[in-house]
């Protein structure tokens, strides 16, 4: 005992390189040396992607996607962007995507190259970017969507007139463009959820930031959010669902199956299997949040230890 | 007046409001369509306000020759090549614009965020301490969420992300309707505040 | 090559924001005045091809709509933000926007609590509604400070706070995950993009 309470004494004297060093080595070394894992599929996730492959082949159905977020919480989102756009893509959904700060128009442009690589869609026929609209028109489009796209979003981020478009041939309004998924770092998600879903009924989903995403619970409850992708872990699971169903190669050369929990529960994707890495950097990032927790939870017993100690330490020369 | 004007402005506009939500009549949808198409004309000004800000914090900076002075230097060379290369070769894929916000924005953008998991981590070693029953709980729950989220903890056993995922779907979910429900009225009692002119702070400082 | 040196760029300004880890240096702050500088910089053209040219120069100037005019001057008057004797010429862009607030009255009292009671007063016919319903209970109750948190009352208000301790636990865990995510995304560029060691 009395050569642990000095060792500890110490330890919590640690100056806070030290630590920032040994953060960095438990993010660097998974990184390194990729190990599989299995990624549980949360409800809230799958709902979005069930409700989003409900509309697949269909030209009367749209999802939009709202890019409310700037670069500094890229790592969690856009890969749940790339992957539901891959989803999309995949499964032929009309998909728009729409900003409302500066900041995220290349963010848009970012997700978009990736998703399209390795698909045969055109901008304006399978899908199309709306651009970037100043903030001041966040209500009014958002309202605005519940009676006419078209003429309120008027033209796209090439600056052509959207009614034109062959994309929006069979969809008017919110009653086709029936799900908006919007990924934010911030409280925007509840934007749509208290004027358009309140006024229009839209379904709305949440891809947000882990930091929001335990706040999110009581409006997953009430129905008021569809579903809900959380952080890094959200973007892993989509990545996972779009591997295990959307893409899935059937024995007779088609592409595709339908949602089955049970077919998700028995599934195990190789990471290795995947060529992409971009189609796969939640889940090789997970692997180094793994261990990453498992440290924080270190940092905390043994911190937790030392201040124990040392109190006991402290009773004892007051007795 | 300068202050008058202004507030009965946004109480006849919010009453307005109110009436268009409840209303629909041709004429509330009119007074509609002239607020949104007012408010787009409006929009693209305000990042005025942007530009004037940096422009006066670090214009004073560099005339004063205040420490560091060469870093605002950079700063405003920076807003004005960068506002530049848009509106000279475009703001499309492929332009130095773009090049710009890939290259700079973006990836000191996303490490100024990432600083932080340092700073946590740091602060789960040096102050996050079982001082009370109550911190307790608070670290225990905080702990279960956190192996629950990552694949070890299905690992070590299938109960660890179930409690996660009950602690966020019951107690999780209670304590946060009971804050929203706080704040959603909060909400609307300032809503109604600015509505009736009794909440006068946007309109800043002055006569 | 030019896809090389541009990561290499990148990865030099991501290490100068990590230097300050180390502690603050001239990197840092080099890397920090670029960052702000380009920021906004890059707003400004954005704003002026979205918003300025589609609702302002098209309608009055193409399409001839010249009422446009007013609220465009409207939206000059931001300029006077700054001015000691004129500021209060930039409140009218300001109020014509906030009128919109009167549509969030009903609206958020509608979504935000409405919708959020009704679900909280569902029939306790198991025990995790049960346990919803006394959380939100006791935490309302907890919000309510003209009565002081004393004897039977004080019990309920107490329950009130392990809820909210449960529910900040949650949400530092998932807190904790976010900040460790974005620097894993960090990481997996300099492994990944610029050295290719992440395969």
């Amino acid at each position: 005992m009395s050569n642990i309470v000095p060792f500890f004494e110490k330890m919590q004297a640690l100056d806070r390189r030290y630590i920032y060093l040994v953060v960095a080595l438990a993010i660097i070394i998974p990184l390194l040396i990729p190990f599989n894992s299995k990624t549980y599929v949360t409800e809230p996730t799958a709902n979005v992607y069930k409700m989003i492959d409900s509309y697949a082949g269909r030209s009367d159905r749209a999802i939009l996607l709202s890019f409310s977020h700037d670069a500094s919480t890229m790592a969690e989102l856009t890969p749940m962007e790339v992957a539901i756009l891959r989803h999309c893509f995949q499964r032929k959904v009309k998909v728009f995507t729409l900003c409302f700060m500066p900041a995220a128009s290349p963010l848009m442009d970012y997700a978009l190259n990736i998703a399209k690589e390795d698909y045969d869609v055109q901008d304006g026929i399978d899908y199309c970017n709306f651009g970037y609209k100043p903030y001041g028109l966040f209500l009014p489009i958002l309202l605005g969507m519940g009676d006419d796209i078209a003429e309120i979003v008027e033209t796209d981020a090439q600056g052509r007139k959207i009614s034109n478009l062959p994309i929006m041939t069979d969809i008017t309004n919110y009653n086709e463009m029936n799900l908006v998924v919007d990924f934010a770092a911030s409280s925007a998600v509840y934007s749509w959820i208290v004027y358009a879903r309140a006024r229009y009924g839209v379904n709305v989903a949440a891809g947000i930031t882990a930091v929001m995403a335990a706040d999110n619970y009581p409006y997953l409850q009430t129905g008021q959010l569809v579903g809900m992708l959380s952080g890094l872990k959200g973007a892993a699971e989509y990545e996972k669902l779009v591997d295990v169903f959307a893409t899935h190669k059937n024995p007779d050369g088609t592409i595709g199956r339908s949602y089955s929990k049970e077919i998700l529960q028995e599934s195990w994707i190789k990471l290795s299997d995947v060529d992409k890495r971009v189609y796969k950097t939640a889940r090789i990032g997970m692997n180094a949040q793994t261990v990453a927790h498992v440290m924080i939870i270190v940092f905390i017993i043994l911190g937790n230890i030392g201040f124990f100690l040392s109190k006991k330490k402290k009773e004892q020369e007051m007795m | 007046m300068k202050r008058q004007i202004p507030l009965i402005i946004v109480i006849t506009l919010g009453f307005m409001f109110v009436a268009h939500t409840f209303i629909p009549h041709k004429a509330s949808v009119a007074f509609y369509d002239w607020w949104v198409s007012w408010s787009k004309a409006i929009s693209p000004f305000a990042v005025i306000l942007g530009i004037m800000s940096l422009t006066m914090v670090h214009g004073t900076k560099i005339s004063r020759k205040a420490p560091n002075w060469q870093y605002s230097a950079l700063t405003l060379f920076a807003l004005v090549f960068t506002g530049a290369s848009g509106f000279i070769w475009g703001t499309s894929e492929g332009t130095p614009f773009m090049w710009l916000f890939k290259n700079v924005q973006m990836p000191m953008g996303s490490t100024m965020f990432s600083l932080l998991a340092f700073h946590i981590a740091s602060a789960a070693y040096k102050a996050f301490r079982a001082r009370s029953a109550e911190a307790t709980v608070l670290l225990i729950a905080a702990i279960i969420v956190m192996l629950g989220q990552v694949p070890l903890g299905m690992a070590i056993s299938k109960w660890i992300p179930e409690t996660s995922s009950w602690i966020l779907n019951v107690p999780n979910l209670a304590a946060k309707r009971g804050i929203a429900l706080g704040v959603g009225l909060g909400m609307t009692a300032t809503s109604l505040k600015i509505l009736l002119g009794i909440e006068r702070t946007y309109l800043g400082g002055g006569d | 090559m030019f896809e090389t040196i541009s990561n290499l760029i990148a990865a030099f300004l991501t290490l100068c924001i990590f230097s300050f880890l180390y502690k603050d240096n001239p990197f840092y702050k080099f890397a920090e005045a670029l960052f702000i500088g380009v920021s906004m910089g890059y707003a400004i053209p954005l704003v002026y091809e979205n918003a300025f040219l589609p609702f302002v120069y098209q309608p009055i100037f193409l399409q001839g709509k010249l009422i446009i005019l007013i609220p465009s001057l409207m939206g000059v008057l931001y300029i006077f933000r700054f001015s000691r004797n004129l500021s209060w010429l930039s409140r009218y862009p300001i109020v014509f926007g906030m009128g919109i607030v009167g549509m969030g009255v009903p609206m958020s009292m509608h979504s935000s609590v409405l919708v959020q009671m009704r679900s909280a007063m569902l029939p306790l016919d198991n025990i995790n509604t049960a346990l919803i319903f006394i959380g939100t209970v006791t935490i309302l109750l907890y919000f309510f400070f003209s009565k002081e948190h004393k004897g039977v009352y004080g019990k309920f208000t107490n329950v009130g706070v392990w809820y909210m301790m449960i529910g900040f636990g949650a949400s530092f865990g998932y807190t904790v995950m976010a900040r460790i995510s974005l620097l894993i995304g960090r990481i997996q560029f300099l492994l990944g993009d610029v050295l290719g060691l992440i395969k």
